[in-house]
């Protein structure tokens, strides 16, 4: 059997409580750990060894600055009781040394299965509010770029378009407000495009209508303020098809022209 | 000296009880993934005001640092103060310690891996987090873990009241997974726009206040009245604070989509309810502030009282802000820019920081037997996080009013120009101040979130030995 675990049978604590403890000590007084270890098995008192002088910065150093650790008092060992299984009384809190007095944490004698319940419940209400209830789609005139005949490699750039983050700078949201006269047809709620909701860069919805494929693939690729985007060369070409075919005006006056 | 030091500072961490060492172990991961988002965060505001100074654009570096931030910072220390106060309140040894540890390997190791998905463009773009969904699906079972524990160990509490730090506990660890499998949704190919954009603003109002704003403010609760030996004022307040922000304010989020495809009742709804936030944060406040009525001398020797009072009342004047920018005469500015940002910036790591060092450093010395390093530290960063969060917030706020204003008068469309269009190149030389002021007040929050960090971790490795508050089962009165 080890010192370690010699002494923590002695005292009747666990040993990483007592491993804690004894280094503690040791740095306290300057004894060795396994002076102490022995000391607390039983054996021959440690002998203290003189105190080196007080670092600042280290003040566990400096015994005349550093109280003791109570976990490391060996002398008292009945005062700390851990976790008795065989005894299934309430659990408490205690500073290992001297009386403890509990703080002021009065509570009241309701059942936290019941805040639980509520918790739980009204959870469920908010997101039908909050998430179901927004998507049901509204009937107003607008463009609906889910109508939009998107190829192969426009649909692989929005893949692109998000995995890259643009959304974060970029949004494909126009609104029936001031700010967004110019920008295309107000967005509806059956749209593909990925809204966003940060705007440090332009609306994007319209942006193939403004811009050349020639103009979207310079701005990508670091021209103006915009940052150089590194993407090869396939991302690219599709991350620029789906830019180029966002015309939701030119679907709007199309849809509107149908009806 | 470096190698016994190493070997205290392991002893430290295997020492005391199970609870202390998870724990101590959460405050330490999460102090790091705070210094390391913070830092990708200020980086972030760089990549607004300078563009292209990084190879990774803006897109990429935003939601990897608000990963490490909420999962890897917010959630993981929070966990760790809910572990720590549950068998004191409870009267009973945390249940499902496995589970605990595995939350902690299963945030961090997520967070680190998320991060490194999104840098090599296997992101999904999503707003906050942006995680493919083969990281954003383990996730949501990883957050279930520290509610299976939670509520195990209230389920065998021995304490038969239960002061309202519990209730704050039991709706923060709960809202979190399950906001997170709402937020799944956006991982649907199938969900319209509106719908992804719905699931993402409510994630992320619900994560600062359901979650961050909620265990933030329980703990500061359990904190005061630990440290300073005060009782509560008012349970009613308490429980006005703690339905208000769980169940309404999740919806300042919606505001972001003010004039958006969304039906417009919405709109209104999130106005009103928006309100909660300011609402449910000031009774926490006014709460905490009548219960250190006679006490307040004592604040300023207690850095942990005093963390949680400021994060507090930062609460109340970012949800303030937040609040008023949901209707719509103030929305049809602010709506998109970044004055979102500022409020979402400021909320997580101002208010997110101060609330959790309230915990830590109340709980901190108790768990390793070491005391704070040190009172002036603390007095520092605290100076330092409010400092930065109040100037980000009106700079970077006002940054997002002005791009509004912009809009309105001459038309988004105005700055489209060539192909060098767009990047705040019509907002004129007054936006791009505003933004270099508003990193520097990021500069300076982010020193006040190193001085957090640097207080967790020199606390561990330098702390003065003090008695440590050890875990005991009660001995009954008769023996």
């Amino acid at each position: 059997m080890s010192d370690l675990a010699t002494a923590a049978a002695a005292m009747g604590l666990p040993e990483a409580l007592v491993e804690r403890s004894v280094h503690a000590r040791a740095a306290a007084t300057g004894a060795s750990v396994d002076d102490l270890l022995t000391e607390w098995s039983g054996g021959d008192a440690a002998p203290v060894a003189t105190p080196p002088p007080a670092a600042e910065d280290e003040p566990a150093a400096t015994p005349a600055e550093t109280p003791p650790a109570p976990q490391s008092t060996p002398e008292a060992p009945a005062e700390i009781v851990v976790d008795v299984p065989q005894q299934p009384s309430p659990a408490s809190v205690a500073a290992a040394t001297g009386p403890y007095k509990p703080p002021v944490l009065v509570g009241a004698r309701d059942n936290p299965m019941t805040v639980l319940a509520g918790v739980v419940g009204l959870f469920f209400i908010v997101v039908m509010v909050a998430i179901v209830g927004p998507s049901i789609p509204v009937d107003s005139p607008g463009a609906r770029s889910s109508d939009l005949p998107y190829s192969e490699a426009a649909l692989e750039g929005k893949g692109v378009f998000q995995s890259i983050g643009c959304a974060a700078c970029h949004t494909q949201m126009v609104r029936p407000v001031v700010a967004d006269v110019g920008l295309g047809a107000v967005t509806l709620n059956d749209s593909n495009q990925v809204l966003g909701a940060r705007r440090f860069g332009p609306d994007l919805s319209d942006v193939g209508s403004r811009l050349t494929s020639a103009q979207l693939e310079a701005t990508v690729s670091g021209l103006g303020d915009h940052p150089s985007l590194t993407l090869g060369p396939e991302d690219l070409d599709d991350l620029v098809s789906y830019l180029s075919e966002s015309v939701t005006s030119v679907a709007s006056a199309a849809e509107e022209a149908e009806s | 000296m470096a190698d016994t030091q190493t070997a205290d500072i392991r002893a430290l961490l295997g020492g005391g009880s199970d609870e202390d060492r998870i724990a101590a172990t959460h405050f330490i991961v999460g102090a790091i993934f705070l210094v390391v988002g913070g830092l990708l965060q200020l980086l972030a505001l760089f990549a607004v005001r300078f563009g292209d100074l990084f190879p990774v654009s803006f897109g990429r570096i935003e939601p990897a640092a608000n990963l490490l931030l909420m999962i890897g910072f917010a959630a993981v220390s929070l966990f760790g103060g809910v572990y720590y106060v549950l068998p004191r309140l409870t009267g009973t040894h945390l249940e499902r310690r496995s589970f605990a540890g595995l939350g902690l390997a299963g945030m961090s190791g997520l967070s680190v891996l998320g991060v490194l998905a999104i840098f090599f463009g296997f992101g999904d773009g999503s707003q906050p987090l942006g995680l493919p969904w083969w990281l954003d699906v383990p996730l949501a079972l990883v957050l279930f873990l520290p509610a299976l524990v939670t509520i195990s160990t209230i389920r065998n509490r021995t304490e038969e009241r239960s002061f309202v730090t519990l209730w704050f506990v039991i709706g923060g660890v709960t809202w979190l997974p399950l906001l997170y499998v709402a937020y799944l949704v956006t991982e649907l190919p199938w969900v319209s726009s509106v719908t992804y954009a719905y699931a993402e603003v409510f994630f992320s109002a619900g994560f600062v206040t359901m979650f961050l704003i909620t265990v933030g403010s329980g703990l500061v609760y359990y904190t005061m009245v630990k440290e300073l030996d005060v009782p509560l004022a008012s349970r009613q307040l308490a429980l006005v604070g703690f339905w208000s922000l769980g169940f309404a304010a999740g919806w300042w989020g919606a505001a972001q989509l003010l004039f958006g495809p969304g039906p417009t009742w919405v709109a209104g709804v999130a106005a009103a309810l928006g309100l909660a936030w300011p609402i449910g944060a000031l009774a926490n406040a006014a709460n905490v502030s009548l219960s250190l009525d006679g006490a307040w001398d004592e604040v300023g020797e207690k850095p942990a009282v005093l963390s949680g009072v400021l994060g507090l009342y930062l609460a109340v004047g970012v949800g303030i802000v937040a609040a008023l920018a949901g209707f719509r005469s103030v929305g049809s500015v602010t709506s998109l820019t970044s004055f979102w940002e500022a409020i979402e910036y400021v909320a997580i790591t101002g208010v997110g920081t101060l609330l959790v060092s309230s915990v830590v450093f109340g709980a901190l010395p108790r768990v390793l037997g070491r005391e704070l390093e040190t009172v002036a530290k603390a007095r520092r960063f605290q100076r330092l996080t409010i400092a930065g969060s109040v100037g980000l917030l009106i700079s970077l706020g006002a940054a997002g009013i002005l791009s509004g204003f912009s809009w309105i008068a001459g038309s988004n469309s105005g700055t489209y120009v060539d192909a060098g269009e767009g990047w705040g190149a019509g907002l004129g030389a007054t936006y791009d101040t505003l933004v270099l002021i508003a990193l520097i007040f990021g500069a300076v929050l982010f020193l006040g979130v190193v001085g957090y960090a640097s207080i967790v971790l020199g606390t561990l490795a330098r702390g003065r030995a003090i008695p440590q508050e050890v875990l005991v089962d009660k001995v009954s009165d008769d023996e």
